[in-house]
């Protein structure tokens, strides 16, 4: 069966890495250990999110607030990857990833969004995302962002 | 005989559903995350969703009564929904929501009233779809049984 996604490589036996056999498909397993960061106030968009980024091979954490993804990177965790919702409960989506920059994080951090709006993809840039996406998170694109970071 | 017969019967609901445009590729996904160690994960998700979505659901009705109607709230509310329905693949649910926006952009309330309605008839028939599927499925035996990991 041929790879869903573009660049994926063959089955390799592997011990590391959140990579799964499923019907045919191979996820990639990484050489670093790859840690994302899913903040979104929806409690379906957080499973689904933390489920595909975790096929994909990173092992991520979720939290529902911009105030939590702050609070835990305060507290020391550090995360190879960070997707935000546009609309967050308080403190909203480019707010939490212009704090995460002013705090000297450094991974990369996609904003994401449902809907467009105008001005919200500057307001995201402007914060210091390093882009802009429309959901679902989709290993088509999540696949080539995480080949980049192991290298 | 009848094994497969309800096998093939429940493939068949299945691709329907992608055929007639109900689901996309995001529900594979889903059932990407299906294993052994979550053999219903799609089911529970799909469960997740409608119950969620219906609060939400109520929260837009009640928003498009108001007069005047306060869009920037509307906007708030469907970019949930579009959000959930998105994160199943519910592709007809999903472009009514896209829809909604664009009348919400220019202040449309009788454009907004019109599409949520249709929002809300593919969000109801995608349910009994989905409800439909699920059982037939639960009913039959599954291809990808799940034995428990010694």
């Amino acid at each position: 069966m041929a790879p869903a996604i573009e660049g994926m490589v063959p089955a390799i036996e592997s011990s590391e890495g959140n990579n799964k056999m499923n019907k045919g498909y191979q996820y990639p397993s990484w050489k670093k250990k790859l840690r994302g960061l899913v903040v979104d106030n929806e409690e379906l968009c957080r499973i689904v999110e933390k489920g595909i980024m975790g096929l994909c091979g990173v092992e991520t954490q979720a939290v529902e607030t911009g105030e939590a993804a702050v609070e835990l990177i305060a507290s020391g965790a550090t995360f190879d990857i960070i997707v935000i919702d546009r609309f967050l409960p308080s403190m909203t989506g480019p707010e939490t990833a212009r704090k995460m920059r002013e705090m000297g994080v450094e991974s990369k951090i996609i904003g994401l969004f449902a809907l467009y709006f105008e001005g919200d993809e500057e307001e995201f840039v402007a914060a210091g995302v390093d882009d802009f996406k429309e959901k679902p998170l989709s290993p088509n694109w999540l696949v080539p962002m995480l080949r980049e970071l192991d290298n | 005989m009848e094994r497969n017969q309800m096998h093939r019967q429940v493939s068949v609901m299945r691709q329907s559903l992608f055929d007639q445009g109900y689901l996309d590729e995001q529900f594979i996904q889903l059932e990407e995350l299906q294993d052994d160690a979550n053999p219903n994960f799609v089911e529970e998700v799909v469960t997740l969703y409608y119950r969620d979505s219906s609060r939400l659901i109520l929260s837009i009705d009640q928003a498009l009564e108001r007069n005047p109607l306060d869009f920037n709230k509307l906007d708030t509310y469907m970019h949930q929904f579009k959000g959930s329905s998105t994160s199943i693949g519910a592709k007809k649910v999903k472009a009514e929501c896209t829809q909604f926006r664009e009348y919400c952009k220019v202040g449309n309330g009788e454009g907004c009233m019109r599409t949520f309605q249709q929002a809300k008839k593919e969000y109801t028939i995608l349910k009994r779809k989905l409800e439909a599927y699920f059982q037939a499925r639960q009913s039959g035996p599954s291809e990808t049984a799940c034995r428990p990991r010694n």
